[in-house]
This record gives C-alpha cells, structure tokens and sequence, in this order.
C-alpha cells in the first residue's frame, strides 16, 4: 500500500493509496476526492462542525460495497476530536466531529465519500437547528416535481415570516431547510409541524405528493419525509460529494435558479459536479450560511 | 469508554481514584420482532388475564409468590429501603491466591482505570499483584447490589471480577459419582491421552462459529435484498395542532389560487 505523509496545521497525516479509483467510470481517485474536500472545506466545515459525523465509507469505490460507520474509528489519529453520545438503548458511543480540515481529511482517506449529519449538535442532541423536508421522487416521478414542490413549500412558509433554503440530494431528490438556530426549539415541534405541511400538500395535490413511507404509495409522486426531523436521523450534509457514477455533491440553490431549472425541464441540469461546486462556491461564497445562524421561530405550535 | 462507576481503591494506607469500566462486549446478535403483515416493529404490552385488558404501568406492581396464587407485595420504596448504600471506595479485606479460586466463582469482569493522580500506585499495585499472582478481595456495591469481587492484575492492568457468593454455587456433591476404585493402568492411560491434546489457552482460535455464519447471512441478504420497511404511524385524522393547520390551509388557498 503507497503511503504519503501531509502536514495540515501542524498535524501530520498519513494518506493511503491516493491513486484508488473510486469513481471509476470518471477516473475520479481518492486524491481528486481529497483536492475536491480540500477546496470546499472553508464551506463545508460550517455544516459539519460539532456534528456527530455517520461516515459512509466505500473503500473499494462507487461500484463496490460500502459501509455506514457511525462509531468514530478507534485508531483515530489523538487530535480527532470526538463527542459522546448516547444510542438508542442508553449506551454511550464515540463519535467523530469533523470540525477542522485535517479531520476531513482524515476521514476522506478512509473513503467515507459521503458524509451524513444529524440537525442537531453534538452538545445539544435534542435541540434541531433546522426543520427539514426531504423531497424524494417516487418511481416514476423526477426532480422536476420535487421542485414543484419545494416552490410550494417556499410559497407556503413565505407568508409565515419564515425563510427556506434549499438544496440538491446529489441524487434524485431536494431537501428544503427551515433554519431555527433557537434553543427552545424540540424534534417533537419540527416533526408536529413538517407532518402538517406534508399531510396539507398530500391533501391539496394528491397527484404530486405522498407524505407515506410506504413504497406502494409513493409511484408517479414525491414523498415528502418529514420523518427525518428527528434525533436519531441524518441528512446528507450540504457540499458533500454523493456515491453514483458521476462525483456529484448535494448543493445549494437559489430559489431563482429553482425556478429557472424547473421551467427548463431537465433532470440533468440539476446535477452539480464537483468542479461546478468549486467555481460556483469561488464565486458566491456558501449559499447555504444562513441555515446555520437565521433565528426563526415556528408559528401555531 | 464510559465509565460505570467512579471512586477509590483502597487497603490500609493506599487509596488509587478510579473508574470502573467494562471488560467484556458480548458478541451477540439480537433481533427486533416484527409483525410479519406489515413489518411494524412489536411493542411488549402487560395483561390481565382475569379481566381481559391491558394493564397501564401505573397499574403494575411487584408481589413475591410464597405460595401459588398468594403473594406479598413489595412496594418500590420497600425495595429501596433494604438497597445498600452506593459504594464510594472498593475496600480492600483480604489478600488471597488466585490459585485457590475455582473459576466457577467468577461472575462478570470489569476493568479498573486510574484517575488523575492515581496512575502512580495503580502501576505499582498492578504490577506486585501480576507478579504474586495475588487478588486483593473486596466487597462493593454496584446497581443496588453488594458483590463480593477479586481485584487482580491482567498485563498491567487492574480487573475486577464479581464473584458469585457461595449460596449462589449448586454443590456438585450429587452430581461427582461414588468414590470407587480405579485401576491404575486406567489412570496413566487417560493422562497420557490428555497430555497429547496439551495446548497454550489461546482464545483466538474459537471463533462463535453461529455468529460469523449469521453476521454472513446476514451480509449477503443485505446484498441481495433491499431492507422491509416498517410503516410510519399516523393517525389520519389528526393532521396536526388546530391553530397550525387552519393556518396552512389558508395560506395553501391563496398559494393555489396564485399558481
């Protein structure tokens, strides 16, 4: 196994096998994931800071198996740092918070390719800084309608006085963010109210969206999870590349440029590649910034 | 790794802070029992027999059987009252040769971690311990009960063993057959054929054969076969608090109408 040795503030890291083709059919290697991560970091960093980090390592490339680690690998370099959380049966487990590049880095060279994040911090698990819809097509459906529906959604929340984001899956879907960054706020709120608005829609487009888990119902529409407001689930963080045949990210847009895309009617158009995420962030900074600092408080609760 | 309990260790002038951790993970692999209809993972409910209903767990309390059908029960609060008081140091008692312990004593293992301060007398104790061979005794309570427990030293480390009490362990006495006569050559046969299956313990070579196998099949299902998923549960007719809904439904009037 080839080996290189990287300084990054101080820390030295060692690097395996950066000539790994991990996107094969793009030629994409472990050291075009680690340049790609090294130059977003300054906008990814904020997403991932203090968060319990679910490592979806594909060690083997895109093509091959992967593997969902949540616990913080044990032979973690000493400076990695890591919180305590507690499991579903009371047991603590050690987590990894990626809060600086050179633990990014850390976790790229074990091929975890796609990084999944909780809404809620590591001190604070109980506490979401945001209220999230994960728009998810159904067979059948395709990101042109859940882009119908995240214009919904933004129209919807506008008139509440509240502010939405949103962003690509990097896969098929959208994900539209409702920032809170209030300390009051509980995943049963966020779950009370993103169940009402995924039920309002399910009723008023039956057509369009299902607000059901199950598969059967979700044909020809978009399922909006609202389920995933919850302390035990992860999304997958803004910026991060995703595991398909292309190195594609999950990336912010703006609701213009939703709508532009969504008259445009083409699927493709919504894919930002690596290189697109690098020269369009150069460009406009992190579009996604205010999901971490807007305060917004929900209404009617 | 998330300490259990925290204090000192102490006998005649020492006293070493530390934390009790675990020792053993047991490997086992459990599963969640599902409705097979619709995957739904199954909740445990108490009930009554008698009257045909579920029983709340305010309605739930401890009786001690002394004969069928009669109890006497047991309050929480009556069962505090004879708990022990939590245990701030491990006291040492007794010295004693691990020799003279049979493992059937042995009940479950625990390692010490020195604190702060303590890793200087944690070392030493650790080390003459490791070489004697002996095991400090102590009685410590842990989770409301008393354990009797053998402090001893595994490579530079403190364990903990709780013991069984000897009220606890079956007596074998009916179960060794009669004393009777064996013949000699017998006995050298048999201790020859035990001394050429003679081996160094070396645990890493017995695998749990069950788990491996099953953490495979288990592997290879996730592979051919995408998981079932259990059903959200939502109880339609309640969409959601009164204010927040009249609210949506407005604004999703006017949005539609825009549209």
């Amino acid at each position: 196994m080839s080996r290189t040795f990287v300084d990054i503030a101080g820390k030295r890291l060692s690097l395996s096998n950066l000539e790994k083709d991990l996107y094969p059919s793009h030629g994409f290697t472990k050291a075009h994931v680690l340049e790609y991560y090294t130059r977003i970091g300054e906008c990814i960093l904020p997403h991932l800071k203090d968060r319990a980090l679910t490592l979806k390592r594909y060690p083997e490339g895109v093509e091959k198996d992967f593997f969902f680690e949540k616990r913080c690998p044990s032979h973690r370099p000493a400076w990695v740092k890591t919180a305590e959380v507690p499991l579903d049966d009371g047991e603590p487990m050690t987590v990894c918070l990626v809060d600086d590049l050179e633990t990014l880095m850390w976790v790229e060279n074990l091929a975890s390719l796609e990084l999944h994040v909780p809404l809620a911090r590591a001190g604070s698990p109980d506490t979401p800084d945001s209220m999230v819809f994960d728009l998810d097509p159904g067979d059948g459906a395709d990101i042109l309608d859940c882009a119908r529906v995240a214009l919904i959604l933004r129209d919807l929340f506008s008139p509440l006085r509240l502010a939405s984001y949103v962003k690509t899956s990097g896969r098929k879907g959208l994900h539209v963010y409702v920032p809170l960054n209030r300390r009051e706020t509980t995943f049963e709120e966020t779950k009370t109210f993103s169940r009402a608005v995924a039920l309002i829609l399910q009723k008023n487009y039956p057509d369009l969206v299902t607000a059901k888990m199950a598969k059967g119902e979700r044909k020809g529409k978009v399922f909006i999870n609202w389920s995933q407001n919850d302390a035990s689930k992860t999304m997958i963080c803004v910026y991060s590349l995703r595991a398909r045949e292309k190195p594609i990210v999950s990336f912010p847009l703006e609701w213009k440029e939703l709508e532009r895309l969504a008259e445009r009617g083409d699927p493709e158009k919504f894919h930002i590649t690596h290189a697109e995420a690098v020269s369009r962030t150069e460009k406009t900074g992190d579009l996604f910034r205010e999901v971490l600092t807007k305060k917004q408080k929900l209404p009617h609760l | 790794m998330q300490g259990i309990w925290s204090g000192t260790i102490s006998f005649s002038l020492v006293a070493i802070p530390v934390e009790l951790v675990k020792a053993v993970e047991p490997g086992r692999i459990s599963f969640r029992m599902l409705h097979s209809e619709d995957f739904s993972p199954l909740a445990r409910r108490m009930f009554c027999p008698k009257d045909d209903v579920m029983v709340p767990p305010e309605e739930i309390i401890r009786g001690y059987e002394i004969a069928p059908e009669r109890y006497i029960p047991i309050t929480d609060e009556e069962l505090e009252s004879v708990s022990p008081e939590r245990s701030r140091t491990i006291e040492i008692v007794d010295f004693i040769d691990m020799k003279e312990v049979d493992p059937i004593y042995f009940d479950h293992p625990y390692y010490l971690v020195p604190l702060k301060g303590g890793e200087k007398s944690y070392r030493l104790l650790a080390e003459v311990m490791g070489r004697t061979n002996m095991a400090g005794l102590a009685k410590f309570v842990l989770a409301e009960r008393e354990y009797l427990v053998a402090v001893k030293s595994t490579e530079g480390a403190l364990a903990v063993t709780t013991l069984h009490y000897s009220e606890e362990i079956l007596s074998a006495d009916d179960i060794a057959p009669k004393a009777g006569t064996i013949e000699a050559e017998a006995k050298s046969r048999m201790k020859k054929s035990i001394k050429t299956m003679m081996a160094d313990f070396n645990p890493g070579k017995y695998a749990d054969e069950r788990r491996e196998k099953l953490l495979e099949l288990l592997k290879r299902k996730a592979q051919e076969k995408a998981p079932v998923e259990a059903p959200v549960i939502e109880g339609e007719e309640e969409e959601g608090p009164i204010d927040l809904v009249a609210a949506l439904e407005d604004i999703m009037r006017k949005v539609k109408k825009s549209r």
